[in-house]
């Protein structure tokens, strides 16, 4: 095996499925036995993929870490990678490096209300968190999901919001900017779902991950509901280059964001300045 | 200590040339610069400092980290990657102190767990002859930063020019070897060269037109974020990068793949610059949009940031050279000076 910190391991595309518009779910498996054996993670990491020929660029995993020796990566098609990656066909090779970055908590969080807010894609790096969870249910107060696309279009995982509102005492909304002529849901972005849920803050951790608009927004609420900083957890996008935090493109003043985070408190961040 | 004649130095060179590359500095058309040994041009007692730093041996502007090559198609096969390890033996002569000094910072950076492997073979395989200053140049302030003007370690030689020859200073066991095996070329030297080089570090002390208060600066920088100097630095600002890619500390890098033929992929490594606004370009969003606050990133990343994480590591070390460069004329010992008095 080589140890160079930049070499990616060859994996196997065994599956690729339409999430939602333009975004695809490739399930990816390593092609060295010893490796996909070893390979574990924790919620909330990333991984980077190479799609030889084209490029490198960073990913959440968003199966969970129990699914042993297939990883999971929803795709949005907006870069010159991800389009590359979106005509790969299974049986195909890609590359990659990883797992990198802090992940969220999860024991330090037990016993709590949970509270998920996610917008679009950022209900990828979400989900392994909130399956672990109902996986560990007994270990968890109240499960909040509240998560919001553009339109009815976009929305991602969608068995998986199915399955999770099917679980005791759990809350799961889900809500659209834009409805189209079939929906019936709610409409307006995730921020007004909040009214809507009870939302017991002494109590209550609540993870965020979203288009930085959205965190924004959520934050000023959550904070207006009684948050404390250090309770409102974000997972960060910035734009990484190495994973490794030597390049410097996702410096966050002391911080990289891809080895020290990407996953941060409020409290945290707010200390950094230029982050959100 | 030894000495070196002069007259032995380019003797010397071409000896170590027989097991190393070497790398000298070169003065060609006004421009000078560290490069492959040429008589005509090379300049073993050069004065002032180079155009581009040193660091460029040890984290190249540009190089090949990976090949990847494909099976052709109808091939079986996977996709065999190859990396590009260089540990070719290598001596730099005439490094200056501050570039001796700028190679703590990448140190920090690249060999910090988990540690850069090209970097990594690179420094293994480099010796560094370092040369002092005797003078210093208009813009360097490398004295405020304890960078310079004389390095009394982190070479394996280290030499202070007295005019016909150069004092020698033994820097570590390799550099002890070097002068062991070409012992003939080398003299003793007496205590007055000794005392020679004393006065001359001294002298070049004095000689510094260029200043900056780092305590001063240190202690008002945790609370300049907000200032208004780095807006005013946008009015004049070119954003073209040239600060960084001449400065010996500056390590931020891009990962590209460049397509070689059908089959064959290099995955490249390229300088690049915080002050580019492609540098923090997110789908859809950039957490710099402004020129300000890729200006002040800069600052605080030099002297702010970096001495958090590595232990009071300064991010600068006064070579001057981005003031040398800047196309706006942009002094950053003027803005720095301003940060300390006013923020």
């Amino acid at each position: 095996m080589n140890h160079n910190i930049y070499f990616p391991q060859i994996a196997i595309i065994k599956r690729v499925k339409d999430e939602a518009e333009g975004i695809k779910r490739f399930t990816l498996e390593l092609e060295d036995e010893k490796l996909r054996e070893s390979f574990s993670h924790r919620p909330g990491q990333f991984i980077e993929l190479t799609v030889f020929g084209v490029g490198e660029a960073p990913f959440s995993i968003t199966s969970s870490p129990a699914d042993k020796g297939r990883l999971e990566i929803s795709v949005v098609n907006v870069g010159e990678v991800t389009a590359a990656l979106h005509l790969k066909k299974e049986g195909e090779l890609v590359g990659l490096r990883g797992p990198y970055g802090n992940g969220f908590p999860f024991d330090e969080v037990k016993e709590k209300d949970i509270l998920f807010v996610g917008g679009g894609i950022g209900l990828a790096p979400l989900r392994p968190l909130i399956n672990k969870m109902f996986a560990d249910r007994g270990s968890f107060r109240k499960m909040t999901i509240l998560y919001g696309a553009r339109t009815p279009g976009l929305l991602c995982f969608r068995e998986d919001l199915t399955a999770w509102a099917a679980q005791k005492d759990s809350v799961v909304l889900v809500t659209v900017d834009t409805p189209d002529e079939r929906w019936q849901g709610n409409v307006g972005v995730v921020t007004s779902l909040l009214p809507k849920v009870e939302i017991n803050a002494g109590i209550t951790i609540a993870f965020v991950c979203g288009p930085p608009i959205m965190i924004h927004f959520v934050i000023q609420d959550l904070v207006k509901k009684g948050l404390a900083e250090g309770t409102i957890i974000l997972s960060m996008e910035r734009r990484m280059e190495c994973g490794l935090g030597k390049c410097g493109h996702c410096s966050l003043g002391t911080v990289e964001v891809c080895t020290d985070g990407p996953v941060f408190s409020y409290g945290q961040l707010k200390a950094l300045k230029e982050s959100i | 200590m030894k000495v070196l004649d002069k007259k032995n130095a380019e003797k010397f060179l071409e000896a170590l040339g027989s097991e190393h590359k070497i790398i000298v500095p070169l003065q060609s058309s006004g421009d000078l610069n560290f490069g492959d040994p040429d008589v005509h041009s090379q300049v073993l007692d050069y004065k002032g400092i180079t155009h581009y730093s040193a660091k460029g041996f040890y984290f190249p502007e540009s190089e090949a980290l990976l090949t990847f090559e494909m099976p052709g198609r109808g091939e079986a096969g996977t996709i065999a990657i190859k990396d590009h390890v260089n540990d070719t033996k290598t001596v730099i002569w005439g490094i200056r102190p501050c570039d001796l000094n700028g190679l703590k910072v990448l140190d920090a950076v690249f060999l910090s767990e988990p540690i850069d492997p090209y970097y990594q073979a690179r420094r293994r395989n480099t010796l560094l002859i370092a040369l002092n200053c005797n003078q210093a140049g208009k813009n360097c302030f490398c004295l405020s930063l304890g960078a310079g003007p004389c390095a009394h370690e982190g070479f394996d030689l280290g030499l202070t020019d007295l005019g016909d020859e150069f004092l020698v200073k033994i820097g570590s066991e390799a550099g002890k070897k070097l002068v062991e095996e070409h012992n003939e070329l080398f003299n003793d030297a007496s205590s007055e060269q000794e005392e020679e080089a004393k006065v001359l570090e001294e002298k070049s002390k004095r000689s510094f037109i260029s200043s900056l208060d780092v305590e001063k600066l240190k202690a008002k920088l945790p609370s300049a974020f907000n200032s208004p100097l780095w807006d005013e630095q946008v009015t004049k600002c070119k954003i073209c990068g040239t600060c960084c890619f001449v400065c010996p500390t500056c390590h931020c890098f891009n990962i590209e793949d460049l397509k070689k033929s059908k089959k064959v992929t290099q995955r490249m490594r390229y300088w690049d610059t915080c002050q580019l606004s492609g540098f923090t370009q997110m789908a859809g969003h950039n957490s710099r949009p402004n020129q300000a606050d890729r200006w002040r990133q800069k600052v605080l990343h030099k002297f702010l940031y970096l001495p958090h994480k590595y232990e009071g590591l300064m991010g600068c070390v006064g070579c001057g050279r981005c003031v040398d460069h800047c196309q706006a004329g942009i002094k950053i010992v003027d803005v720095l000076g301003r940060v300390a008095d006013e923020s």
